[in-house]
This record gives C-alpha cells, sequence and structure tokens, in this order.
C-alpha cells in the first residue's frame, strides 16, 4: 500500500495546520478589530478540530494497516551553521505521539463544543476561543514535535494560553494573581526546559530527538549518551516536567488555576495540561532507561506528589480543588509509572484519567443533584470519612488543608528572599540617584492611585 | 438603621465593669451580623430581600446608605438611564415631573447662570457628566479636542453664539479696545480688564497676533481656552461643600493605603479554607476533627499543633492560641482583648466590628444562617459560631496587621498605635481639585452657552452657589432621579393598562370548560393567558403554590422529608408518597436495586479520587468516560432520553397515592403520625377556596398546578423552583390539595361550612415543569370514566399551551432563532434543561415587575409580558375586616417583593449584591458557590439569572379599597413597612367603581389614566413575535364570543 503511506505527510500536515488556521484566523480577526461572531467562531471551531481530528486517527489506522511505528515530518531548518548547528522544525508520529495528539483533538473538541454554548453572550467570549485556539496548537505541537525546540514552542504556547485562561476575569483581583503565580512557576520551570535544550545542543550539535534518543520507533529507542550526561539532562528536564505537571513542590498552582469559568479548568488542568509533563518524560524515556538514578528521582517525586495531592484532596471542601487533587494523585502514580520503567501503561493511565476526569469537571456544577440523588437511592446522608492515624491526625488535617504547605515553603524560601534581594537592589540604586539627583529622583514615588468612591464607580 | 445612640448610652464607665462591657460587644456583634446575607445553603434557595436589615430606612436612604457600608451601587449607571433616556425608556417629561416632586418647592431655589435649581438639575440630567481623577482631566483637557472643538452636543446656534459673544468681548474689553470719547466707558473697560484675571491675559498675549484674522477655528479654541481659565480661576478657591468621607476604619484599609499591601490576603485564604471546612455539609471526603469543640475551639487545637506552617506572618500565633485555650478564654472575652491589642475604643467598635465582617460576609452569613437555622442543615453548627467565627478572624487580623507594618514600613511600636500612626500618614482624602470642579463647570457652561465674558464677571458668592449646587446634585442624586423616571414610566403605563382593561370587565366565565389553578408565580401568567386564549371558556386561578398543605413530604424514592411551604412557616405534618400494594414487592426490588446502584456509584466517585482505585478506574475504564462525555456534550437530547430509559427500570412503581390521613392525635414522621385528620383537610380545603374565591360555578374539572424546574448543571436550580414551597418543586402539594378536595367526607365538611361543591366536580392535580415546558399529571386513574373525556380534551388544551408557552419563552432567548415553530420551540426548551453547558435553562423570575392580587377577570385578555405574579383574590366575597385578604397578602408581600427586589439588586451590582457571572463558581462545603478556588461565597443571582431584568421595584395593584389597605397596612407591621417605606410600589383598584389609587408618601391619591386607549392584538403571538425586548401590554382578542357571568357586585 505505498499510495496510502505516501498520504502519511499530507496528513501530518493538515493536523499541525488545522489548529493553526484556527489560531491565526481567530487571532488575525480579533487583532484587526473584527472579531467574528459567536456563531462563526463555534462553526470554525468545530470545522478544524473535526479535521485534523479525522487526520490524526488517519494516521493512526494507516501506521497499524501498514505496521509504521515512526513517521517523521521535517517542515525544514530554521538556523543552519554546517557541521555546528541546526535548529529544524519537526514533527514526530509514532506511537506516543499519535494517540496523544488524539486524545488532545477529542477532549478540546468536546470541551470546545461545550464552551461554545456555556459562554454564550459572555463579553470575554472571543478571547476564550483565541486561547482555546492557541492551546490546542501548543497541545498539537508539543504531542508530535520531533526536535527539543518544536517542542518548547508548543509547550511555551500552552503555558502562556493558560495563565491567560486563569486570568480570564480580569477585572476581578484575584484571578489575574493567581494566574501571576502559575506564570511564574510557568516561566522557571520553562527555563529548565530551554537548558535541556541548550545542553541537547551541545551535547549533539541539534535538538532532534532520534539524534538525541536513538532512532529505533518509540518506546524501544536507545540513547548513546552517558549515564551522567542523561542524569543531567533528565533533571533538568525532570523540574520542567515537575512545574507543568504540578508535582512537589510545585503542587499549589493546581487549584489556583481554578479561577477560570468551567471548561478551561476542566480541559486545561483536568486533562490535557496537566499530562503534558509526564509525556514529556514518555518522550524522553531513553534517558531514564540509562540512568537508575534519574528513574528512582522520577519514582520519589510521582509518589510524594500522588500521597500529598491525596492527602490534600481529601479535605478539600470545593469541588474543583478536590478534583484538580484527585488528577493531581493520578498524574504522580502515572509519573511513577514512568519511573518504574513501564511504557504502556502510564500511556494507557493517562489517556484513560484525561477522559474520566474532564467528564468529572464538566460535570462539576451538578454535584447537588448527584448528591441528591444518591441519597434518595441509598436512603440517608452519605457517609463522611476521617483521615489518617488517630495520633497525627489533627497535625495531619492542618497540613492537608494547607496543601502541604507547599506555597508557603516557596513564598517563605524562595519569593521572599529573592524579592528582598532584589528590593535590596532597588534601594541602592535609589540612594544612587537621589544622591546624584539631590533630592528625591523618583517621580512615580509622589504619585498615589487614584481611588474613587462609590460615586465615581459608574 | 443600628440604634448607634442606644448603644452609646449603654456604654461601660471603665474597664471595671467587665461583664457589661461584653454585654455590649455581644449586642454589637449581634447588630453587625444584620450585615451579613440573609442566604442560607443553596440547595434551598429563598429569594429574600437583599437589603432586609435595611428595611426600616426607605427606600432611598436605604440603597444609599447601604452602597457606603457594601461599596456597592444603589441604582443603575447612569450611562445605562441615559441611555435608556435616548430609547424612550425613560421620558424627559417624567424627570421633570419627579425632580419637581423631589425639590418640594425649592425648585426656584435661585442659581446665578442657570435660573433655578430645577433648570439646573435639568440641564445636568439631560447631559452626559464626566468628571474622573485631576491627572486624566487635565490630559485630557491638553491632549485631546476639549479645548479645541466645543462638545459635539452643543446645537449649532449654542455655539455659534458662544463664538461670537466672545469675540465681541474680547476685541472690546479684554484686549482694551480705546473708546477715548468716554470716560466712563474708559473706567468700566478698565474694570472689566481688571477683572479679568491673569491667565487670561497671559493667554490673550499667546494668541494675539494678528487677532483680527482669526479664523473661525482660531476664535473657537480661544473661546474654549478662555472658558477653561474663568472656570478654573472661578472655583479657586471656594471651599469644599461636600464632607469628604471619613478615613477607613480598618487597619487593613489604611495599610492598604499607605502600602498597597493587603493584609486581607493573608488572613482570607487560610480563613475561606477554614471556615468552609468547618461548615462542610459533605462535600470532603474526610470531616473537620474536633468539630464538635465549636468553632474556636477546633481552630485552637488544630492551629496551635508544633511544626505548623512556615508562613512568617503567623509566628507566635500557636503559642497565642494555646494560652486561649489553658487559660480558657471565652470568643467574646478574645474579640475583645484583640480590639484593645489593636487599639480600637469601645466607641469604633460597632464600626469597626460591622468592617470586619464584610471581607468575608458571604462565609460569614452562612455560618450565621446555619447557627440559626440549624434544622434545614444535615450537620449544624453550635450557636455562637459566629463570634467565634469574629473572634478567630480578629486575631489573624491583629497578626496579618502587625506583619505587613513590620514588612512594609519598619513598624515595630505596639499594636495598638499603628492606627493613629496610620491615620497620621494619611492627610485625609483631597478635597475636589481645581480642574475637577472647573471642568463640571466647563462642560455645562458649553451646553448652557455662557460665554466666558458672563462667567467671568461673576463675583465670587455667586460661583460658590454655583459650584455648591452642581456638587450636591452629584452622580448618586442623579441616578436616583434618573432611577424613579426609569420607575415611573413603567408605573404609568402598567396603570394605564390596568385602569382601561378593568373597565371592560366582563365577569367570570359562564360555564367553564374546565378551571386551572396556577401558582401566583409570573412565569405562570403566560401559561395561563395561551390557555384562556386556546378556549375563552377556560377558567384560570392563581394561589401560592403551596396550596395551602404545608407539609414535609417524602417521595416514595426520596430518603428524607422535605419541607414544603413558604420558609416562614413551620410544618406541623408529614406526608408521605406510598406505593400500592400489589406493587410492594416490585417496589422493594427496585429500591433494593437502587440502594445498590447508589452505592457503587457512591464508591465509584469516592474512588476515583483515591490513590488506588483512582489508578484502576481510570486506567481501566478512564477511556470509557469518552462516550458519555462527547455523547452528553454533542447530543445532549439522545444521552437524556437513554439517561431517562436505564433509570426507569429502578424507578419507583408508578402507582403510588399520597398518605394523607392521620390515625393518631399527634403528628410526625414516625408510622400513624403522619397526615391530617378530617377537620383539618376540610379547613385547608376551605381555606384555599375561598382564598381563591373559587365558592361558585365550579366546572366538572378542576386542575391544581404545582410547578419546578429541573436543569442540569444548576447550582441555582432551587432558586428556579417554587417560592411558595420552599425552593421545592409543589407537584406534591398540588396533588395532596386535589386528593383531599375529591374526598367525598370533606365535600360534607366543606358543605357544613357553607361551601358546596357539585358532587360531578373533579380535581387532579399536577405539576407545571416551567423548564422544559411539561405538565404530569398525578392519580389518573383515579378519575372517574365520566369524567375521562373531559380530561383528555383538558390534556390536549394544556399540551396546546405548553407549546405556545414555549414558544413565548424562546423569544427571549438569543440562542433561539425568532423563527422558531412552536413544535421546535418545544424541543429548544427540553433541550436547555437536558444540557450540561447551558447556563440560562430558563430565565426564571427575571423581568417581574407588578404584582396583581385580585379577580382574574380584570386582567384577563391582557398582555403582561410574564411581568405580573397573579394572585386571585374576589374582595366581594371577603369580609368588613378584609382577613381573606390580609392573610394572602401576608404571604404575598414577603415572596413576591423578596423575589423582585433580590433581582433588583443583584441586577444593580451583579458583582456586589449578585454573584456575578456563574461560570467561574465552583461549589463549596454544598452550602453555596465560590469564585474560583478560594473566594468569598457569592450570595444572591449570577449575571445569567438576571441579566435581561428589569430593575424596578414591584408595582404592587391590590383590589381592594384605599380605606382597607391603610387598615391592613396598620395592622400588619411588615406590609406596612414594605409600602410606607417604599420598598414596593402600591396602588389599590376600587373594586366597584374600578378607580386606582396609588399610595404616596402616607396617603392615597386618585390616579388620572394617562392613555385611553391599549394596542390590540389578535393572540399572544401577534402581539410578541419577531421581538425580544420587553413589550407594552396590550389587549389579546376580544373574548367576547363566550357568555359570562354578569359582573359580580
Amino acid at each position: 500500500m505505498p499510495d496510502v503511506v505516501q498520504l502519511l505527510p499530507a496528513l501530518g500536515i493538515v493536523v499541525v495546520a488545522a489548529p493553526l488556521l484556527l489560531t491565526v484566523v481567530l487571532g488575525i480577526s480579533s487583532l484587526i478589530g473584527r472579531k467574528l461572531s459567536e456563531e462563526s467562531t463555534t462553526k470554525l471551531g468545530h470545522a478544524t478540530i473535526v479535521c485534523g481530528l479525522l487526520a490524526a486517527v488517519a494516521i493512526l489506522g494507516i501506521m497499524l494497516a501498514v505496521d509504521e511505528r515512526h513517521i517523521p515530518l521535517p517542515l525544514g531548518d530554521w538556523v543552519v551553521i554546517p557541521h555546528h548547528y541546526h535548529f529544524s522544525v519537526k514533527f514526530v508520529f509514532d506511537r506516543l505521539s499519535v494517540p496523544f495528539a488524539i486524545l488532545s483533538y477529542v477532549l478540546s473538541g468536546t470541551i470546545g463544543a461545550f464552551a461554545s454554548q456555556y459562554l454564550h453572550r459572555e463579553p470575554g467570549f472571543n478571547r476564550f476561543f483565541v486561547l482555546y485556539a492557541i492551546f490546542v496548537l501548543g497541545m498539537i505541537i508539543s504531542s508530535l514535535a520531533g526536535t527539543i525546540e518544536t517542542l518548547f514552542t508548543g509547550w511555551e504556547l500552552v503555558g502562556l494560553s493558560s495563565a491567560l485562561l486563569v486570568a480570564f476575569y480580569q477585572e476581578r483581583p484575584a484571578p489575574p494573581r493567581n494566574a501571576l503565580w502559575i506564570w511564574v512557576v510557568y516561566r522557571v520551570s520553562d527555563a529548565s526546559l530551554l537548558l535541556a535544550a541548550v545542553v541537547m545542543h551541545h551535547l549533539r550539535g541539534e535538538g532532534d530527538f532520534d539524534r538525541l534518543l536513538g532512532d529505533s520507533p518509540w518506546p524501544e529507542e536507545f540513547s548513546s549518551l552517558e549515564p551522567n550526561q542523561a542524569l543531567f539532562v533528565g533533571l533538568l528536564l525532570l523540574f520542567a516536567v515537575a512545574g507543568k505537571s504540578a508535582l512537589v513542590p510545585f503542587s499549589g498552582w493546581l487549584p489556583r488555576a481554578m479561577e477560570g469559568p468551567t471548561p478551561s479548568s476542566a480541559v486545561f488542568y483536568g486533562a490535557l495540561s496537566v499530562h503534558l509533563g509526564a509525556f514529556l518524560l514518555l518522550r524522553i524515556s531513553p534517558l531514564l532507561d540509562l540512568s537508575p538514578l534519574l528513574c528512582s528521582f522520577v519514582v520519589v517525586l510521582g509518589l510524594m506528589t500522588a500521597i500529598v495531592a491525596h492527602l490534600a484532596g481529601s479535605v478539600q471542601t470545593d469541588i474543583k480543588s478536590a478534583l484538580s487533587f484527585a488528577s493531581l494523585v493520578q498524574v504522580g502514580i502515572i509519573v511513577t509509572e514512568i519511573g518504574l520503567g513501564l511504557r504502556y501503561v502510564p500511556l494507557i493511565h493517562l489517556l484513560g484519567h484525561a477522559c474520566l476526569r474532564t467528564l468529572q469537571f464538566i460535570r462539576a456544577p451538578t454535584l447537588l443533584q448527584d448528591y441528591r440523588t444518591l441519597e434518595n437511592a441509598i436512603g440517608e446522608h452519605l457517609p463522611h470519612g476521617q483521615t489518617g492515624i488517630e495520633r497525627y491526625r489533627i497535625w495531619l488535617y492542618r497540613w492537608s488543608l494547607e496543601r502541604g504547605y507547599l506555597d508557603s515553603l516557596l513564598s517563605e524560601y524562595f519569593v521572599f528572599p529573592f524579592v528582598r534581594a532584589f528590593r535590596w537592589c532597588d534601594g541602592m540604586e535609589r540612594r544612587w540617584t537621589d544622591f546624584l539627583s539631590h533630592g528625591p529622583s523618583r517621580d512615580s514615588d509622589q504619585v498615589r492611585s487614584p481611588s474613587g468612591g462609590i460615586d465615581e464607580l459608574a | 438603621m443600628f440604634e448607634s445612640r442606644e448603644l452609646r448610652t449603654q456604654q461601660p464607665d471603665a474597664e471595671s465593669d467587665r461583664g457589661s462591657a461584653l454585654d455590649l460587644l455581644s449586642e454589637t456583634i449581634e447588630h453587625a451580623s444584620h450585615l451579613l446575607p440573609a442566604q442560607g445553603p443553596i440547595t434551598v434557595f429563598i429569594h429574600h430581600n437583599t437589603l432586609h436589615a435595611f428595611e426600616k430606612l426607605s427606600f432611598g436612604q436605604a440603597v444609599k446608605e447601604a452602597a457606603h457600608v457594601f461599596g456597592c451601587h444603589p441604582y443603575l449607571s447612569e450611562d445605562q438611564y441615559r441611555d435608556a433616556l435616548r430609547r424612550g425608556r425613560i421620558r424627559f417629561g417624567h424627570l421633570q415631573e419627579v425632580l419637581e416632586r423631589d425639590l418640594e418647592g425649592r425648585t426656584d431655589t435661585p442659581v446665578p447662570c442657570f435660573g433655578t435649581r430645577l433648570k439646573l438639575q435639568l440641564a445636568m440630567l439631560e447631559d452626559p457628566q464626566r468628571t474622573g481623577p485631576a491627572e486624566e482631566l487635565v490630559w485630557h483637557v491638553a491632549e485631546e479636542d476639549a479645548l479645541r472643538r466645543i462638545r459635539p452636543e452643543v446645537s449649532a446656534v449654542v455655539r455659534a453664539r458662544l463664538i461670537a459673544e466672545t469675540r465681541r468681548w474680547v476685541m472690546r474689553d479684554l484686549r482694551g479696545g480705546s473708546d477715548p470719547g468716554n470716560g466712563d466707558q474708559q473706567r468700566s473697560n478698565l474694570r472689566a480688564s481688571a477683572n479679568a484675571p491673569q491667565s487670561l491675559k497671559e493667554l490673550l498675549e499667546r494668541f494675539d497676533s494678528d487677532i483680527e484674522n482669526w479664523s473661525d477655528n482660531e476664535w473657537e479654541g480661544f473661546t474654549l481656552h478662555a472658558l477653561w481659565r474663568v472656570c478654573c480661576e472661578g472655583v479657586r478657591d471656594l471651599p469644599a461643600f461636600i464632607a469628604s468621607p471619613p478615613p477607613p476604619i480598618r487597619h487593613r484599609d489604611l495599610l492598604l493605603e499607605a502600602t498597597g499591601a493587603d493584609a486581607d490576603l493573608l488572613v482570607n485564604g487560610l480563613l475561606i479554607r477554614f471556615v468552609a471546612a468547618f461548615v462542610d455539609q459533605g462535600l470532603a471526603s474526610s470531616e473537620m476533627p474536633l468539630r464538635d469543640e465549636g468553632f474556636l475551639g477546633a481552630f485552637c487545637t488544630i492551629y496551635s499543633q508544633p511544626f505548623g506552617s512556615p508562613d512568617r506572618w503567623m509566628n507566635g500565633l500557636a503559642q497565642d492560641l494555646g494560652r486561649l485555650q489553658d487559660r480558657r478564654i471565652s470568643a467574646l472575652e478574645s474579640v475583645r482583648e484583640s480590639l484593645q491589642l489593636l487599639g480600637v475604643p469601645p466607641d469604633d467598635w460597632r464600626k469597626f466590628i460591622s468592617a470586619t465582617f464584610l471581607p468575608l460576609r458571604g462565609w460569614g452569613g452562612m455560618l450565621h444562617q446555619i447557627e440559626q437555622r440549624g434544622d434545614r442543615a444535615v450537620r449544624p453548627v453550635p450557636a455562637g459560631s459566629l463570634v467565634e467565627f469574629l473572634a478567630v478572624r480578629l486575631l489573624l487580623d491583629k497578626y496579618a496587621a502587625a506583619h505587613v507594618a513590620r514588612n512594609e514600613l519598619k513598624f515595630v511600636g505596639p499594636l495598638k498605635e499603628l492606627r493613629e500612626s496610620l491615620r497620621a500618614r494619611f492627610d485625609g482624602p483631597a478635597r475636589p481639585s481645581v480642574e475637577q470642579r472647573a471642568f463640571q463647570v466647563f462642560r455645562l457652561a458649553q451646553v448652557s452657552g455662557f460665554s466666558p465674558d458672563v462667567l467671568c464677571r461673576l463675583p465670587a458668592d455667586e460661583w460658590s452657589t454655583i459650584v455648591r449646587e452642581i456638587e450636591s446634585f452629584g452622580g448618586l442624586e442623579r441616578r436616583r432621579i434618573f432611577h424613579l423616571a426609569y420607575e415611573r414610566r413603567f408605573t404609568e403605563q402598567a396603570l394605564d393598562a390596568v385602569s382601561i382593561h378593568s373597565q371592560q370587565h366582563r365577569g367570570r366565565t359562564a360555564a367553564p370548560a374546565f378551571q386551572v389553578s396556577c401558582c401566583l408565580d409570573e412565569r405562570e401568567e403566560s401559561f395561563r393567558r395561551h390557555l384562556e386564549e386556546i378556549d375563552p371558556r377556560i377558567e384560570t386561578f392563581g394561589a401560592a403554590g403551596f396550596y395551602s398543605v404545608a407539609m414535609y413530604y417524602r417521595g416514595a424514592a426520596d430518603a428524607h422529608f422535605t419541607p414544603l411551604c413558604p420558609v416562614v412557616v413551620r410544618p406541623q405534618h408529614w406526608v408521605t408518597e406510598e406505593v400500592a400494594d400489589d406493587q410492594a414487592q416490585l417496589h422493594h426490588w427496585r429500591a433494593k436495586t437502587r440502594r445498590a446502584l447508589g452505592e457503587a456509584t457512591h464508591r465509584l466517585h469516592r474512588g476515583s479520587r483515591t490513590i488506588a482505585s483512582g489508578t484502576l478506574l481510570s486506567g481501566f475504564v478512564g477511556v470509557l468516560a469518552t462516550f458519555p462525555l462527547v455523547a452528553r456534550i454533542l447530543f445532549p437530547r439522545v444521552a437524556a432520553r437513554i439517561r431517562r430509559r436505564l433509570a426507569h427500570i429502578v424507578e419507583p412503581p408508578t402507582d403510588t397515592r399520597l398518605l394523607m390521613e392521620r390515625c393518631e392525635a399527634t403528628t410526625g414522621p414516625e408510622n400513624g403520625h403522619i397526615g391530617y385528620t378530617v377537620d383539618e383537610m376540610t379547613a385547608t380545603a376551605e381555606r384555599l377556596l375561598r382564598d381563591m374565591g373559587l365558592t361558585s360555578n365550579f366546572a366538572r374539572l378542576v386542575l391544581l398546578l404545582g410547578h419546578g424546574s429541573e436543569s442540569l448543571n444548576n447550582p441555582y436550580n432551587s432558586a428556579y423552583n417554587c417560592g411558595a414551597c420552599g425552593g421545592s418543586a409543589g407537584g406534591p402539594n398540588a396533588r395532596a390539595m386535589a386528593q383531599i378536595m375529591n374526598d367525598p367526607r370533606i365535600r360534607d365538611g366543606l358543605a357544613q361550612r357553607g361551601l358546596v361543591l357539585p358532587t360531578e366536580t373533579v380535581f387532579v392535580g399536577g405539576m407545571h415543569n416551567t423548564c422544559n415546558e411539561t405538565v404530569v399529571f398525578y392519580d389518573r386513574d383515579k378519575i372517574p370514566p365520566s369524567h375521562q373525556q373531559e380530561f383528555q380534551d383538558a390534556r390536549t388544551a394544556i399540551e396546546t399551551a405548553c407549546d405556545r408557552n414555549a414558544h413565548e419563552r424562546c423569544r427571549r432567548f438569543m440562542s433561539a432563532p425568532l423563527t422558531l415553530s412552536l413544535q421546535e420551540a418545544r424541543r429548544h426548551v427540553e433541550e436547555r434543561s437536558e444540557d450540561l453547558a447551558q447556563t440560562r435553562p430558563e430565565l426564571g423570575h427575571a423581568t417581574n415587575a407588578i404584582t396583581i392580587v385580585g379577580r382574574r377577570e380584570w386582567t384577563r385578555g391582557l398582555f403582561l409580558d410574564r411581568r405580573a405574579f397573579l394572585t386571585s383574590y374576589d374582595p366581594t366575597q371577603d369580609d368588613a375586616e378584609c382577613s381573606i385578604l390580609t392573610r394572602i397578602l401576608q404571604a404575598v408581600f414577603p415572596v413576591c417583593s423578596g423575589i423582585n427586589l433580590e433581582y433588583y439588586f443583584s441586577r444593580v451590582d451583579n458583582y456586589g449584591y449578585g454573584s456575578g457571572t456563574k461560570l467561574p463558581h465552583n461549589l463549596a462545603s454544598l452550602v453555596g458557590v465560590m469564585d474560583g478556588a478560594a473566594s468569598d461565597l457569592r450570595t444572591g443571582l449570577p449575571w445569567q439569572m438576571v441579566e435581561i431584568h428589569e430593575p424596578v421595584r414591584s408595582l404592587f395593584i391590590i383590589e381592594t379599597t384605599p380605606a382597607a389597605m391603610i387598615n391592613i397596612m396598620d395592622r400588619n407591621e411588615g406590609i406596612g413597612r414594605l409600602c410606607r417605606n417604599g420598598w414596593v410600589q402600591l396602588a389599590v383598584l376600587h373594586p366597584e367603581s374600578r378607580h386606582i389609587s396609588v399610595f404616596h408618601d402616607s396617603d392615597f391619591e386618585l390616579y388620572e389614566p394617562q392613555a385611553t386607549t391599549l394596542p390590540q392584538a389578535a393572540s399572544s403571538v401577534d402581539w410578541y413575535r419577531g421581538w425580544r425586548d420587553h413589550l407594552e401590554f396590550s389587549q389579546i382578542g376580544s373574548g367576547s364570543e363566550v357568555s359570562q357571568l354578569p359582573p359580580s357586585p
């Protein structure tokens, strides 16, 4: 069936181009101030997602039919310095990327349909769908990425759109504040991903995964790196994974992300975004095979996350936080499984978990009715459990209620010294400029923020 | 509203009197707690006046005071009103009338330049007033066209005159064009010239090149520059006329002002988690330990554990809490201690405590509600929890304030002095800047055509008068006037409609085909109207939807009893639904299956969140979740049908009856104590019939319809249900009443009480689902064969009415095309109720604006646009004391005004009084919703419910005489307060003369109709088709083809 195989590049391009088209159309129409109507946005969204999904499914079908397990789709180099460096845009279709891309399409397509109803007449309808398009694009690029630079692009798009979606209700103070927290966590972990890319270039002269990780199809690749190199690159990547997948110690951002509208929290944090880290681990799994130490780090991190999330989740009193910690438990387990050397199990686990959790998130507001139905069926009030071991119960309860103090630890031992150091620098600079200008040197110090009474609130 | 004077007299003289200080404190807290929202757990949503605590004040005063207390808008924004003015929704004439009435004879107070106060205020209402921070105005004046082009609102004539006058003045006076012949003139020139401020002369110097050849544009620019400078000069040295608001009272607010750091951020996060866990009704899988020790006790134990949070700001808290526990310090004492440490003197307690409650008023209010109505909660909280909440809040506030002050201000002195030291930094809010004041005059001068010449000559005291008059008519005042005119227009239309239509009153239907009684709910107005249109021989009635059956009810498949009656009533009777004996076996089996399924589901639900079972579940069956996910979102109707079909297998058998009759003497939920005695049932039946005025002319078939609403993904579902049934569906009440009415013993009893029901009259109970527009009937097998045909005819009519009602409702849904057919409309509303993504399953009580109590005859055939609560009442059957009317109004006033005012406030300030948009809502503790993962509990109504609501106070039109109404108001404090303080608008329709009198201030005034005819339409659809917005009243059809009984005397 050579004809069919020749179709693959074209299909591959459709998979990537569909969300790109959506992003470009929605983005440009918003930029030039001609927002599409709700109806055309919805239709366009449906059409592009369905196209991309069909193409991805077709690729899966062909791959299964012709037993082709690794299809690279190079789109050319962006930068080439012969013999030293090249920066190529390349996508890879294999047993890891295609299922993940299909999952992304199915879930984001369903959520897109949901959101087009749910956000009907919402002032930010257009903004939501622009960010949604960027998100889908980011997911598809990261899942199909064949080089670390391509992956980084998608990774950044996902991070950017997620943070902006958390800050969707920008007129209230809490969403932007929480979005900023998430943004900072993302930036810090992205810096680590970037470092990893630099290191990979340094080691191999390029960021292509097949050069770094060996060119046999996933998951049977074998990397020719030294174990120490693998450990170093792997740790950098693990840090990036921890940020993206809300592993310990970054877990605190996940409930903070619940500020956006329900569909965005469902798809981004319950289902897709939070699994991206685990996906990256699967992608670089040959590195794990090289370094048992790295594997043990992964296992420990995964288990810690699962335990923290389980304990924190069991005392959460709002449904979205409870669900987000429940998600995190499974992400932790998936990461653990990867650390233990499993490959297909975590992939299947990931796919199943994403679907289940999306359904639960989407149905979250209906919880009251669900509880009533359950109570009526059971015939009594639903039972309530208690945490942990009697002796440490109270201590543990507080620890869980405060989500393992993870956010506090980060603020007190990381953010606070950091901010203080820079404030100190600022203070020195101010002294210096004041000295130079013989008096207060900053006009901005004098300006008070205008605050209006109720009279002006109109 | 808070009797501050009373409190002050009770002030303790010294510390010595500790007990009385604590009493005062507890009283102060009690007073402050009234400010907390009175919304209970969201599962039982009872509409109530958001500003219930302010009802002792008049509406205008109350909303103003509340605006300052809560920082919420009292009215719509000025822009919205001005938009209404442009659309004709507000009439200019009404603005003038309202102003005249409001100024009460002070209309002619002279104001320089403008003439009178009335003229000035009208000018200010007509012309959009803009203001802003001084910096913004300076920027606006300097950078935009404000000094180059006269405002576009100014008419061409005024503009030309303004420029011409300025030109003349400049050439003659300002430039000092000399007239050597006349010494006097010379002097006056000099004077004018001297009067002209220095800045004008500078201006002239700047412009003065070739002045005689200036173009029109240059003159325009000069005019504006001159005007601006004159205005700035004029207002420069004026004192402040409006008292500036006092500095904030809380440390947090002062600190925020001084440093920009918010101490509440630290406290709120922690406190929200804790209070949510404390009131949790079963959402978390593990419950808070030590909950029985009370709020403070649990907090002390949990937060005094060693190795706690690394948060710096809480350093020392654990020891502090340990000390509280060791010394057994009570919550009240702890509050007092914290107040002392924070340096709050008793004089400030009242304000300080109110202000301390407000940042988390939703949670505080919920705690308070559950504390007070423990009977309505699964897990009640002990009494005194609110005080303990306050104690914890103050403890944390103390640490947070100290932390912020230390970090940001390097403040290390005693906390007691923090407030004083912050206030000292606080140089008070600046009085309005010169630019701010000048800007208003500048804009007004342009539209009114005052040239710089005129203004330049004004002496200081006249400037002072002008500015004082302008500033005393500020934004809030203007919005108040706008609002009154906005309401007035609607009131006038409504009263005209009723007045004209009731004159053509045609009496009751002579031989009714059948009679239908619905809830008084305004959503049933259109349903009833359509029924009457379908067959003019159908007669409809409206009554409070619990049909006088106040009961705790448990259905065959229910776990618990639910109170089905207005929330103010505590039911005395219990009623259960029993399955017929021949189906008992089946019922038992199905109940067991349901239980097994329920337990399995519950285990799955919980399990999906744990480590082990979660892994198994998501790993093995997770992918299967795609099917329900995709099906429910993309094909909601199919999914719903499948779900129903599956659920049907385990539903209880349909052959059930209500257990209404009691054998034991006392009532209770146990066997034998359930139900009513025959006498009690007879009394209930009589009461209902007399309330509705249905005592004669019975049809052979009488349908009693309760109502409810079903929707998915909607925490507010209860708010759409029957308010008279305590936020539940009212079907069982209608069913119970029908069963009572059909009992021959009760018919006998009624006959003995002078109420004879024909034996051939049969009652059938049913329920109208106001969301998916279906009507189901109960106990159909009990309908005698002789009535089956009539029942089938009635059902057909009801089905048609449902179609039409769905169609009328669809005109309001933006996602439903205006071209829908009847069937499509029906499908559309069905889909809405089954769609997970639907945030507006129905529009609830939105647009309600009128409450009518009286005979249906005079509203029948009037298109009321689903805006009127309709209660049937026949004044001719009432006694001299109006005892029937009194008991009807005792229910109607709180319920209808509660709904109306809740919608009002949630609409005018959706974020402040309402709960904002529904989309980020997150169900917390099973008692309410938060925005995101940690916010205050959001009370009130979401934007999606109030979006199309027109915020007006309900217009009550009651069919009675003014004297009788005054009498009722005097005897019922609640009703009197609502009417006299203007929380509702009140009018009475005289039962005989049909003249309308409107209540104003303290008495009724005869209303003069402003219109003589109403628009006519052949049918409702003919009137509403193609239109989404509110509609005017119209007369539908003629209805004359049906024989009518002569009007009752």
